[in-house]
């Protein structure tokens, strides 16, 4: 019976074989979501490191040469809000440019996600007003209708400078808006203001609104925040590609934040329909390296205790979180050390002070 | 004038009075033009969205979520709404807790759904299920509750078994309410497919192009959806009320 | 067993799953909150004065927009019920009007009278109007044709013919008609604040959703089902009271 029993063993062989080759390429989808839309909805991301990664497919390019990984990435118009949902439904792995508020909240109501690296910092907002309507400081808000994004991290920045402005639910009258409406509704007098970033740019020059106040002129403190996060279930999953996200977007910001890319970085950005003279204004005498720093620093941590205390304060949240806990780095510092980068962004401690200098600096932009 | 011409005439006067009268005022530039485009303007849209664009596949989006939520909720509901006229126990134990989720505007379901499956399709199709259940639920029971006394009497008197009675007595004359209640789903299904799109992530579909006019203020871009709204949804109203007289006709040979 | 233990039976059955399925963790917290963390936040906006506050609100818009609604609807329904040529005039507008769900109408009454009660009063009134309306044409078609022939023998005026023939014949599906409308009503009301509010039961939903407290969404839906059943009787209470009147004046 020799001939059956080398039948079998062979079979038994290839069998095996066989089962372990879907084994080994076991297909996964990395899902990441971004809680934004371009102009007119487009899937298109700008003003951050995302937005870099995403227009020139660093992410898409790490993993060409792996045919069982595929990257889809999803747009909230909902923004944070809505991506929290996402989340929440399990329809997603990573969260990239997650801004604080949502973030923040997310994580006091449960979700489980990982903080590995920050997405922007210091990004400034803008106050839009109607042309002529007197309005010419935040002050002179009182009294008037006002639009907010609730649960963005544009809320939490726009009631900080309200806050420090004197404006409040009893002075003022907010309604929650998604920003297409809000344009919307401050174009047909609905609203009377409405707080938003670079898409305001564009409606001024068109002389739909004017923009009377910015926080890059008050105080950068009351700029806002994004991060990107991974979902603990996808961590504990595929460890080894959380790595690989993290040495794309890392790749992405090493090319975002270096000022000889200055044009090429608003370029991209254009894809989400805005022009890069927008860009150019809305980061007139700042360096990119200001915003677009994925360092899990001092200041980072600080600004995220503070914002989680602010969040806590204005009813948001009814409960204390723990920032500590959240941030992830290793993934981070892996990355920069293999791209030889550890020195490439300043690092700032809790009050927002250099301390140390970062290789960034050092770039020069081709126009100038 | 003849008899049968009448009706047809007089239905069309009004609407043509009313857009000669749009008309007249966007010609007499009344009103700014991006807040009331012109007749013409809005003709002229309609031509470039069928030209260029996916109005097709928006509406065909649109009608495809509103037949699969509707698929989805509305034979749970009549599922449902058997049992709780069939049984007069499950009538009386789950009826008051039914009658209690009707007073929830189903909107305000619309958070909990989307926190559940996510604002993409799966929400979406939550929702419109959802629309679905009530209308036939509420109808099948009526219909199922409404045995005609004679007819039990007979089954008595035949001395059926209870799945006899059913079969023979209680399902047949409870068809009527059955057929009502998807005829209602239907259309319920179809409204609230439009408003799952308004409330939950952009995707293709006609609410879509409503609220992308919305956002970019164009109004002609509104009233072409609207209109196209309209027609389906008295499309749908027309071929489920045909539908159910069909089976009405069918049942009665 | 009694009617109402009947009736709470499977109420009291899911609360119980509820209560032990957030007490065991079967569902993590962000999908189905504790029952206890419901109750908080209805407490909580109920102690700040919110919820009074929301609540009544909401109950204006939808009495305002259901009163012209209904008022609208009663008219023009009796009008088209009881002139052919009315009917033949406004009957195809009106049904391909009445097609379009309320709801897609937001965006251009917006635009029309801006985004505050205007705008909601409006939507609910249309909401309200469509129902009526066919419900009072359905009423005036239900009257049974040898009733009208009694009141032209008698050669009752047409007043007389209508409000002593006609509407109590019709008053059922009148009814019906009107119980819709205050349905549609609802709906409106919490799809229009859920649209653009910074005040009412539907703004607090949807601030619910945007800062994901779920305990908050859960509650209001619970709040909105209370005042909802509230309503709902108050006018059935008065269908009764009409029927039981007119049977007895009959």
């Amino acid at each position: 019976m020799r001939t059956p029993l080398r039948f079998a063993l062979l079979g038994f062989v290839l069998g095996t074989a066989l089962a372990a080759v879907p084994a080994l390429a076991d297909p996964v989808t990395i899902r990441i979501g971004y809680p934004g839309v371009g102009a007119d909805n487009r899937p298109f991301a700008s003003g951050d490191i995302v937005a870099v990664a995403h227009a020139g497919h660093f992410v898409e390019d790490e993993f060409a040469h792996d045919p069982d990984v595929k990257i889809e990435w999803t747009f909230f118009r909902g923004a944070g809000p809505a991506l929290n949902e996402s989340l929440a439904a399990g329809h997603l792995d990573f969260a990239a440019g997650l801004g604080d508020l949502p973030s923040i909240v997310g994580r006091a109501n449960g979700l489980k996600t990982r903080f590995i690296l920050t997405d922007k910092v210091r990004d400034t907002i803008y106050l839009a007003v109607r042309p002529n309507s007197g309005i010419n400081r935040v002050e002179d808000l009182a009294g008037h209708r006002l639009s907010e994004f609730k649960g963005t991290n544009l809320q939490l920045a726009a009631d900080k400078v309200l806050a420090a402005h004197g404006l409040s639910e009893r002075n003022a009258r907010f309604i929650n808006l998604d920003t297409g409406s809000a344009l919307a509704a401050l174009n047909a007098g609905e609203i009377d203001g409405t707080f938003g970033s670079i898409e305001l740019l564009g409606l001024r020059d068109r002389g739909i609104v004017e923009l009377p106040y910015n926080t890059k002129a008050d105080a950068t403190s009351f700029g806002r925040h994004s991060a990107t996060f991974v979902t603990e279930a996808f961590e504990q999953a595929h460890p080894e590609l959380v790595q690989r996200v993290v040495d794309a977007f890392v790749k992405a910001a090493r090319f975002g934040a270096d000022e000889a890319h200055r044009a090429a970085v608003f370029d991209l950005w254009a894809k989400a329909g805005y022009p890069p003279e927008a860009f150019a204004e809305d980061f007139d005498h700042e360096r990119l390296a200001n915003r677009l720093s994925p360092l899990i620093d001092d200041y980072v941590v600080a600004r995220y205790r503070d914002q989680a205390a602010h969040v806590r304060q204005y009813g948001l949240i009814r409960k204390d979180i723990d920032v500590d806990g959240w941030f992830e780095p290793k993934y981070l510092e892996a990355a920069l050390k293999a791209q030889n980068l550890e020195n490439f962004w300043p690092k700032y401690d809790a009050e927002g002070h250099k301390v140390t200098i970062g290789d960034v600096e050092q770039t020069r932009s081709a126009a100038r | 004038m003849n008899a049968p011409a009448r009706p047809i005439l007089l239905g069309l006067l009004v609407p043509v009075l009313l857009i000669g009268l749009w008309q007249a005022i966007a010609a007499a530039h009344l009103v700014a033009p991006y807040i009331l485009p012109s007749p013409a303007a809005v003709l002229a849209r309609f031509g470039d969205e069928l030209d260029g664009g996916t109005f097709g596949s928006d509406v065909w989006a649109s009608l495809t979520r509103a037949l699969v939520g509707f698929a989805i909720g509305a034979p749970a509901g009549i599922g449902f709404g058997l049992l709780l006229g069939l049984s007069r126990l499950a009538g009386r134990l789950f009826g008051p807790l039914f009658l209690a989720y009707r007073q929830v505007a189903l909107f305000a379901w619309v958070p909990l759904l989307s926190m559940w499956f996510g604002g993409g399709e799966a929400g979406k199709l939550a929702f419109i299920a959802m629309a679905a259940f009530a209308p036939a639920t509420v109808n099948t029971w009526r219909g199922a509750a409404a045995v005609p006394a004679p007819y039990r009497e007979l089954s008595r008197a035949l001395t059926l078994g209870r799945l006899d009675h059913l079969r023979l007595v209680a399902l047949p004359s409870a068809l009527p309410g059955v057929l009502t209640g998807l005829r209602s789903a239907l259309i319920h299904a179809w409204l609230a497919t439009v408003g799952a799109e308004l409330f939950l992530d952009i995707a293709p579909g006609l609410g879509g192009r409503l609220n992308e006019g919305r956002d970019k203020f164009e109004v002609d871009l509104m009233i072409v959806a609207l209109t196209v709204l309209a027609t389906l949804g008295l499309g749908f109203s027309q071929l489920a009320a045909a539908a159910e007289r069909r089976s009405i006709r069918w049942r009665r040979r | 067993m009694s009617r109402l233990t009947t009736a709470l039976a499977a109420p009291a059955l899911l609360f119980a799953l509820w209560w032990l399925s957030a007490a065991q963790g079967w569902l993590p917290e962000q999908l189905l909150p504790a029952p206890a963390a419901v109750w908080d936040a209805l407490a909580e906006t109920a102690a700040s004065g919110d919820l009074q506050a929301d609540i009544l609100i909401s109950l204006q818009r939808v009495g305002a927009g259901f009163a012209l609604g209904a008022l609208g609807g009663l008219a023009f329904g009796g009008a088209i019920g009881l002139s052919r040529t009315l009917r033949q005039l406004f009957d195809p507008l009106f049904l391909l009007l009445a097609q379009v769900p309320p709801l897609a109408w937001i965006p251009l009454v917006i635009l029309a009278v801006g985004i505050d009660e205007a705008m909601k009063v409006t939507v609910i009134a249309w909401a309200s109007f469509v129902p009526v309306v066919l419900g009072v044409a359905q009423g005036i078609r239900d009257v049974p044709a040898p009733l009208r022939e009694l009141g032209r023998a008698l050669t009752f005026s047409p007043w007389d013919l209508v409000s002593r023939i006609v509407f109590p014949a019709a008053v059922p599906a009148i009814f019906t008609g009107l119980r819709e409308g205050l349905a549609n009503a609802w709906q409106t009301l919490v799809a229009a604040e859920l649209f653009a509010s910074s005040e009412g039961l539907g703004y607090l939903i949807s601030l619910g959703r945007q800062l994901f407290q779920l305990d908050l969404v859960l509650a209001m839906v619970l709040v909105l089902g209370i005042v909802g059943l509230s309503v709902n009787s108050a006018l059935a209470l008065v269908e009764r009271r009409l029927l039981r009147w007119q049977a007895q004046a009959a």
